[in-house]
């Protein structure tokens, strides 16, 4: 009896939670004429004209550029913050290099409101030329990811047995040889975890998105909302949830393949931050 | 022998520490700077040091307290709601969790969606022709109320908020609960300790060190936010939803008031410096 509150409980709110991902995806299944006669969960005649007005490429909208900005400025902002911070992180474990300050510092950076930081960067980019490149937007997304790739990673190698960098020394292998045949290797996991993260973080980052781009390196989360406006007019609705639901599927498959790992990964962040 | 150890640590955190500075230490440097000068953008390369102006037009502006009254209340009552039914879920749902997780991915999947995608989608399901919300409303009660009005859009920000991050509260108080060892529930069992005192005397004190993480981490990200809050209410009627991140975008993108942007940059740096400051001090002496 009480399992089955629970699973009435559960039901209820998993459905609120997905309530407005389930609206999304049953609209983007709906045409023009049937939204505005049945705005409900139910689809009468279900069409994939709103995908394929999505996926057209026009002079104004073109979604597969957008794609390929939030996949490029992720990558970007995900293996930039990794290749930085490891040899860091190791520093910091092994060689206890700036563990009373510069850990503390990046860490604490994880709870600064980064649009602190967001009109200097414009100026500098604006004199450097990198506003609106996915260059740009991927330092911008390096800065977001290192505080918490640095978490994990530190976490990562307090882990590997002293004994196995100790055994290669005596072989006469170097710190960084160690690093990068070794610790690197033992720490695969968390690697992969931390650039899972770091890509999901990127892929769905809006306020820099929004302000350091402009037409060429708009991505995807700020793009989407271009579609909202496609004809003049009013919003078609139908294709402004294609539009989101192509938006937000990448980083959704991403963390439902890794599941496991992200809570375990939430909590080592939470605990250090 | 110990020095070039030294050197080969220095050597490998250097990348690190240089790109933190040029890309966070020497825009904060521009902060300080241009917060104490005259600044528009046709001098951006050449500020005039002018004195405290800058300040005091922020700190007498009301549309600045106003921010800071959102994002302070924002923050709170997201973090609070969070937190209290995310720990709900996470003990009472213990049970469904203990050899099954895919109910745990179908909670978590808001946690994946970009805040300004859930933000969009929720200007669908609250729209007033093409959103299911206001027509199941109108259908069962015959009205529906302005969600995005001057009078509710508050409320509704913080459902929306709260409904994509209690995900993250309950995944911490989660892992906390399944961390506590079986035995120490056995005992107290075998003590007579009903499940309700189980949870009070036992589990809560147990979770409580997650409980206040989960609380500053969600209060943090509820004082700063930004996406979601701006793609579905904007500013809002006369500033009613401008939280302190929206602000300072606004000051510098709408109004092109660089000057008045960068000083209340330059307060909120000092603000979140020195409470981030007194929780670190705070912790190590805990911790000692």
């Amino acid at each position: 009896m009480l399992n089955a509150i629970r699973w009435a409980v559960f039901a209820l709110a998993a459905f609120a939670m997905n309530f407005p991902l389930i609206v999304t995806l049953v609209t983007s299944f709906k045409s023009a004429r049937e939204i505005s006669t049945n705005p409900g969960l139910w689809i009468n005649a279900p069409t994939l004209e709103n995908y394929a007005t999505v996926l057209t490429v026009s002079d104004r909208l073109n979604i597969f550029l957008y794609l390929a900005n939030s996949f490029a400025v992720a990558a970007m902002g995900t293996l930039l913050a990794v290749a930085l911070a490891l040899p860091a992180a190791y520093a910091i474990v092994r060689g206890r290099f700036g563990e009373k300050t510069l850990l503390p510092l990046i860490v604490n950076l994880r709870a600064v409101p980064l649009v602190i930081f967001a009109i200097p960067i414009y100026m500098m980019f604006q004199f450097m030329g990198l506003l609106d490149t996915r260059f740009g937007l991927g330092l911008v997304m390096t800065i977001v990811n290192i505080p918490l790739v640095l978490i994990i990673l530190v976490n990562a190698i307090s882990d590997v047995p002293f004994e196995l960098d100790e055994a290669a020394m005596i072989d006469g292998v170097s710190r960084t040889g160690i690093l990068f045949k070794i610790v690197g290797p033992v720490c695969r996991p968390a690697l992969v975890t931390s650039m899972i993260f770091g890509f999901i973080t990127a892929w769905n980052e809006f306020l820099f998105g929004l302000m350091l781009t402009t037409s060429k390196a708009v991505p995807v989360t700020v793009g989407a909302s271009f579609f909202f406006a496609a004809s003049g007019g009013g919003v078609q609705w139908g294709v402004a949830a294609a539009v989101m639901m192509v938006g937000a599927l990448p980083p959704m498959l991403l963390g439902l393949l890794m599941y496991r790992k992200i809570s375990g990964t939430m909590m080592a962040g939470a605990v250090k931050g | 022998m110990e020095t070039t150890h030294r050197l080969e640590w220095t050597l490998l955190a250097t990348p690190l520490m240089m790109f933190l500075l040029v890309c966070l230490g020497f825009p904060a440097i521009v902060n300080l700077i241009y917060s104490v000068s005259d600044i528009s953008f046709e001098t951006l390369r050449s500020p005039e040091i002018s004195g405290f102006g800058n300040f005091a037009a922020v700190l007498t502006d009301s549309g600045f307290w106003r921010a800071n009254w959102f994002s302070l209340r924002f923050g709170l009552l997201t973090a609070i709601l969070e937190c209290l039914i995310g720990l709900g879920l996470a003990v009472f749902l213990a049970p469904l969790f203990k050899d099954r997780s895919w109910p745990i991915a179908i909670l978590m999947l808001p946690l994946m969606v970009a805040p300004a995608l859930m933000g969009l989608m929720y200007r669908l399901v609250l729209h007033e022709f093409a959103g299911p919300v206001p027509h199941y409303l109108w259908a069962w009660f015959g009205n529906s109320p302005a969600f995005l009005g001057p009078n509710s859009a508050f409320w509704t920000l913080i459902v929306v908020e709260t409904l994509q991050w209690t995900p993250f509260a309950f995944l911490l108080f989660h892992m906390a609960y399944q961390a506590i060892p079986e035995e120490l529930r056995e005992a107290a069992s075998i003590d007579g300790a009903t499940g309700l005192a189980r949870f009070w005397r036992i589990e809560l004190p147990l979770m409580l060190p997650t409980l206040a993480a989960a609380l500053l981490i969600r209060f943090i990200d509820g004082f700063r936010v930004f996406d979601n809050v701006y793609v579905l209410a904007g500013s809002g009627a006369g500033g009613s939803t401008t939280s302190l991140s929206i602000y300072i975008y606004e000051a510098f993108f709408k109004q092109a008031a660089i000057g008045k942007a960068v000083a209340a940059s330059v307060i909120l740096f000092a603000a979140s410096f020195a409470v981030l400051y007194g929780l670190n001090r705070l912790a190590r002496r805990r911790r000692r």
